[in-house]
């Protein structure tokens, strides 16, 4: 009898999340997968071409340039920002759940970037980092750093690098709040205990936090990983949707979007290639999210 | 002693990396406001520099001649209800996912985390049709209705994360005590969620307030603007007023923060840590 | 604490709805006697004020009819377009790319062929122009609205201060730059970050001088000639000589950059279009204006004069009517002469005469009109961008990683090549 009652409960509470999530995303996009079989310059290509498109991306000149280039860069920009962001963002969670006066303001000064928009952040980094009148390079000459100086923005070696740590800047708040509920859930007793023990600072991070962690870190990453893999707002708005220079900060965001929906200066675009795309983004997300699902689970 | 000197030199390592923090998260803050209140060129012309003559115009330019206000609210409206919801939604289906054995369990939790592996964007065209034909173009329940779906993967992802870190002795012990599953819920799981609620709430907000892309393929009635889609009017082809447009991209970023601090208030340690004695 | 909660959920949930139905409320129709009004949009966020202006004259001419402006952020307007056009929301007056991104609206049937509603087209325009929103067998569906023009800005001030003369053939440019170069000035207001204005404002605007200009464009277009032809690495190489006269760190300077460097009077001169006009009015900047410079004295200038913008009829339009008297009105000399002062440095490509009362604006429009001057267009964009990957963004690709030194011209032009080839010329 309870078993029944249970069982409808459970469906009551996955209904909604079910409904909303099934009719307002996931048929809308599973309509234009199916697109990824077809080419055509329409809104909805109608020319059947099969497999054609994948085959397209793997192997044709020049979009296998492009598809293994965002491949690179993009995992290259997952480990720079991993680093970079969440990392340093735990790090500073630790710091920030200790007892002294002040935290609450630290908490939230911390958060104010992640509030801003992606456009108004390239932009000020953008004149921070600028050749001719960029506060970086002067303050650089001022330390007698001149020899350091290069065009930041401008070398396909450098760019994306910059684009990750002003991407930390921008989010080092999202790891934070994460890192920080997680800390703060961690039962005071535990921590008392190991204090007693006489463990150190470091000591209680290795064995207490990382280990109770563990799911968090697992989420953490993998939002990071699913972010990265298919967003590209710093890039268009920091080195525009091409991803200059010369494509170094090509994402596939930014490829996914130029060719499922045109440039400003190539208005031609092909939905059929940019759907195949989205499934090859899909699948390569899967993987990852999988992995590192298994790798943080908790052993309970 | 050697205790103590340990003690301070940690404290001072720790103000020292907060302080270092801090000054990295001020400058670029300081240069966003220093150029709201510059003319456009003078931005360029001396970028670092205060603002000189300080350009109240960008601001009042905001209410008398954009009508911001209409803009703010709309975004407000927008951003609060799919928040609202998304929590809601979320946390139930997160609840029955976490603590419930039951046949497919996996296969849901997967098949709400694929809402991350996709662009959105894809499905541009089938939104854009699917509202139109239910008269809901110019109409801002389909962006509530959008972002509450587009928030639902991460939301269950995390949930359902910090659920399964709920003892089930306390719920065991809540049925002994004769509660029903709505009792258990939200009596004992949602004041032990309010983290996670605060987390969800926090990492949606940005996404849905800051969105422009909805709102250009749904809205193009004036009055049903949400704010970045105004300022994406900013944006001329080759000439922008950049004072304007920092200006109003401060003024935006000010609804979140506040969002933010508010919520933050709600990070309690001790909630938790008495749940989990008694 | 529950039941306030409830409480707050309910209001916030009735304040959803109040919003929604502010949204559903429909807009007052038209009874007999009331004003039409006719949605027209565009991707020149920044024409708002001005476009109110001159479209108020129409109003004022035909007070049924209100025109109101929409401008779409430029980088989203060709998906907002296409997607507003299929699902029937689209507006009633549309602005349309040239060649291909116009082509591409046409041919997927949401514009009126124009021909027969707007009869002055072929006869008052240019041909090129009218050509750049017409199908091969001469069907119209566009009404040009204005041209572009590239050259060479120079800030009159610095050129007054070391006594310059406009130079007229590349050996006097060059040795032109060399002396500001010694002066201590910078020279040009440039840099390789932004790839469109590799092309658009520099490849294509001194660079025709040495490809051969609007016959080459053509034989390229024809297949006569392939992007590999000598002439191209010729004007390749051209270009690169005046990277010697760009900024330090270059490659780190965007389109924004150099034009308020410019505007900012830290640069001597800026190659770059027409429509800069407006910006450099706005700045209160003393400005003059050269052609590209020619290979040898006597040679025919090769000056790029493009139509850039065109406008369209919706055929989803509930008031075709009024919309076809509008772009009547907009095919007329009347609205040349409102938009060629609005919008100074940019030119309605008609043949009848209109007024242009901004000097500098006469002056580069005079330029092409002199004996030996002869019009051209960007490379790329009739035909060759059809489909991807397109002549243009191979060549973006192509022109930045050769200024940039990582590429030879040689490399350059082999690589725009072979992307045409695998669709061009079949």
């Amino acid at each position: 009898m309870r078993q029944r009652k249970i069982r409808l409960f459970l469906i009551a509470y996955l209904l909604p999340a079910l409904t909303i999530y099934t009719v307002f995303m996931i048929l809308p996009i599973l309509q234009s997968m199916r697109y990824s079989l077809y080419t055509g310059t329409g809104i909805r290509p109608d020319q059947f071409v099969g497999f054609g498109n994948y085959v397209k991306l793997f192997t044709q000149f020049p979009f296998r340039l492009r598809f293994f280039n965002v491949l690179k860069n993009n995992v290259l920009f997952f480990i720079m920002v991993s680093v970079s962001q969440n990392v340093f963002g735990f790090v500073l969670a630790v710091l920030l759940t200790r007892r002294f006066k002040g935290r609450r303001f630290f908490r939230s000064l911390f958060f104010v970037p992640t509030a801003l928009s992606v456009i108004v952040v390239g932009f000020v980094f953008k004149l921070i980092l600028n050749p001719v009148w960029g506060v970086f390079d002067r303050m650089l000459r001022s330390l007698g750093l001149e020899a350091l100086i290069r065009p930041w923005l401008g070398d396909p070696a450098l760019a994306l690098p910059i684009l990750s740590l002003v991407t930390a800047w921008h989010f080092v708040g999202i790891p934070i709040i994460f890192f920080t509920a997680g800390i703060d859930g961690i039962s005071d007793d535990i921590i008392e205990a190991g204090r007693i023990d006489g463990v150190s600072v470091w000591g209680e991070v290795r064995h207490i936090l990382l280990p109770m962690l563990k799911p968090i870190i697992g989420i953490v990453t993998i939002l990071t990983f699913v972010g990265n893999f298919s967003e590209f707002e710093i890039v268009y708005s920091m080195e525009t949707v091409y991803g200059n220079p010369e494509y170094a900060t090509d994402v596939f965001g930014s490829f996914f979007y130029r060719t499922a929906f045109g440039t400003v200066m190539n208005n031609v675009n092909d939905v059929g290639l940019g759907a195949a795309l989205a499934s090859i983004m899909f699948l390569i997300i899967f993987v990852g999210v999988l992995f590192f699902l298994r790798i943080t689970r908790r052993e309970t | 002693m050697r205790g103590a000197a340990k003690r301070v030199s940690l404290r001072g390592l720790l103000y020292l990396v907060l302080g270092a923090q801090s000054l990295v998260v001020l400058f670029p803050l300081w240069l966003m406001f220093n150029s709201s209140l510059k003319a456009s060129r003078q931005i360029f012309r001396d970028p670092f520099g205060l603002p000189n003559p300080v350009f109240w115009k960008n601001y009042l330019k905001l209410f008398v001649q954009q009508s911001y206000e209409r803009y703010f609210l709309n975004s407000i409206g927008v951003s609060v209800v799919s928040l609202l919801l998304i929590v809601v939604v979320t946390s139930l289906a997160a609840y029955a996912i976490g603590k419930y054995r039951f046949r497919g369990n996996q296969q849901i939790f997967f098949y709400f985390l694929i809402g991350l592996m996709l662009p959105i964007r894809l499905g541009t065209i089938n939104i854009m049709q699917m509202f139109i034909r239910v008269n809901l173009y110019n109409n801002l329940l389909s962006l509530i209705a959008i972002y509450t779906a587009m928030g639902i993967p991460a939301g269950i992802l995390i949930f359902t994360g910090f659920i399964r870190e709920i003892p089930d002795e306390l719920r065991d012990s809540a049925r002994i005590d004769g509660y029903g599953e709505t009792g258990i819920f939200l009596r004992i799981i949602v004041p032990l969620l309010t983290p996670a609620i605060v987390v969800v709430a926090v990492y949606n907000l940005i996404p849905i307030w800051n969105d422009f892309w909805f709102p250009l393929i749904l809205i193009n009635r004036d009055e049903l603007m949400t704010v970045p889609l105004a300022t994406a009017r900013l944006f001329g082809k080759h000439e922008t007023d950049y004072g304007l447009l920092f200006a109003i991209l401060s003024a935006a970023a000010i609804p979140p923060i506040a969002l933010f601090v508010t919520l933050s208030r709600y990070f309690i340690k001790g909630l938790t840590a008495g749940a989990i004695k008694g | 604490m529950k039941r306030s909660q409830v409480v707050a959920v309910m209001l916030v949930l009735l304040l959803s709805g109040a919003l929604a139905f502010a949204g559903g409320k429909q807009e007052p129709q038209t009874a007999g006697g009331q004003k039409v009004v006719l949605r027209y949009t565009s991707l020149r966020t920044e024409d708002v004020e001005r476009e109110n202006r001159i479209n108020a004259e129409f109003t004022k001419k035909y007070p049924g009819i209100q025109i109101k402006f929409e401008p779409i952020k430029n980088s989203e307007y060709d998906t907002a377009l296409k997607t507003s056009l299929e699902t029937g929301v689209g507006a009633d007056i549309v602005i349309l790319r040239s060649y291909d991104g116009g082509r591409q609206i046409y041919d997927a049937g949401y514009i009126y062929e124009l021909g027969d509603l707007v009869p002055n087209i072929q006869s008052d325009f240019t041909a090129n122009s009218v050509a750049t929103w017409a199908t091969e067998d001469g069907t119209i569906y566009g009404v040009p609205y204005f041209g572009s023009i590239t050259g060479i800005w120079y800030n009159q001030e610095v050129f007054d201060q070391y006594s310059l003369k406009e130079p007229a053939t590349w050996d006097e440019f060059i040795a032109l730059c060399r002396s500001l170069k010694q002066n201590g000035e910078t020279v040009l207001a440039h840099g390789t970050n932004e790839q469109w204005v590799l092309t658009e404002t520099l490849l294509c605007t001194v660079g025709p001088n040495f490809y051969g200009g609007e016959k080459t464009r053509q034989a390229l277009i024809n297949g006569e000639i392939k992007y590999t032809d000598p002439r191209f690495v010729k004007a390749y190489n051209k270009i690169k000589e005046l990277v010697e006269f760009f900024p330090p760190n270059y490659q780190a300077i965007d389109y924004v950059t150099m034009q308020q460097m410019f505007m900012n009077g830290q640069a001597a001169m800026w190659i770059a279009g027409s429509w800069e006009l407006g910006v450099i009015r706005d700045a209160g900047l003393e400005v003059g204006w050269f052609g590209p410079p020619v290979e040898k004295k006597g040679d025919r200038m090769q000056y790029a004069f493009y139509a850039d913008l065109g406008l369209g009829l919706n055929k989803a339009t509930k008031h075709k009517d009024e919309a076809v008297q509008f772009l009547r009105w907009v095919a007329s000399p009347q609205h040349a002469s409102l938009l060629a002062n609005e919008l100074p440095g940019m030119f309605p490509p008609m043949k009848v005469k209109f007024e242009i009362s901004d000097p500098v604006a006469l002056e580069i429009v005079q330029i092409a009109q002199r004996a030996d001057v002869d019009t051209t267009g960007q490379l790329m964009w009739e035909k060759l961008s059809r489909q991807e990957p397109s002549g243009e963004t191979l060549q973006l690709e192509a022109v930045q990683k050769f200024l940039n030194g990582t590429w030879s011209a040689q490399q350059a032009v082999e690589y725009v090549q072979k992307g045409l080839d695998t669709w061009y010329y079949e």
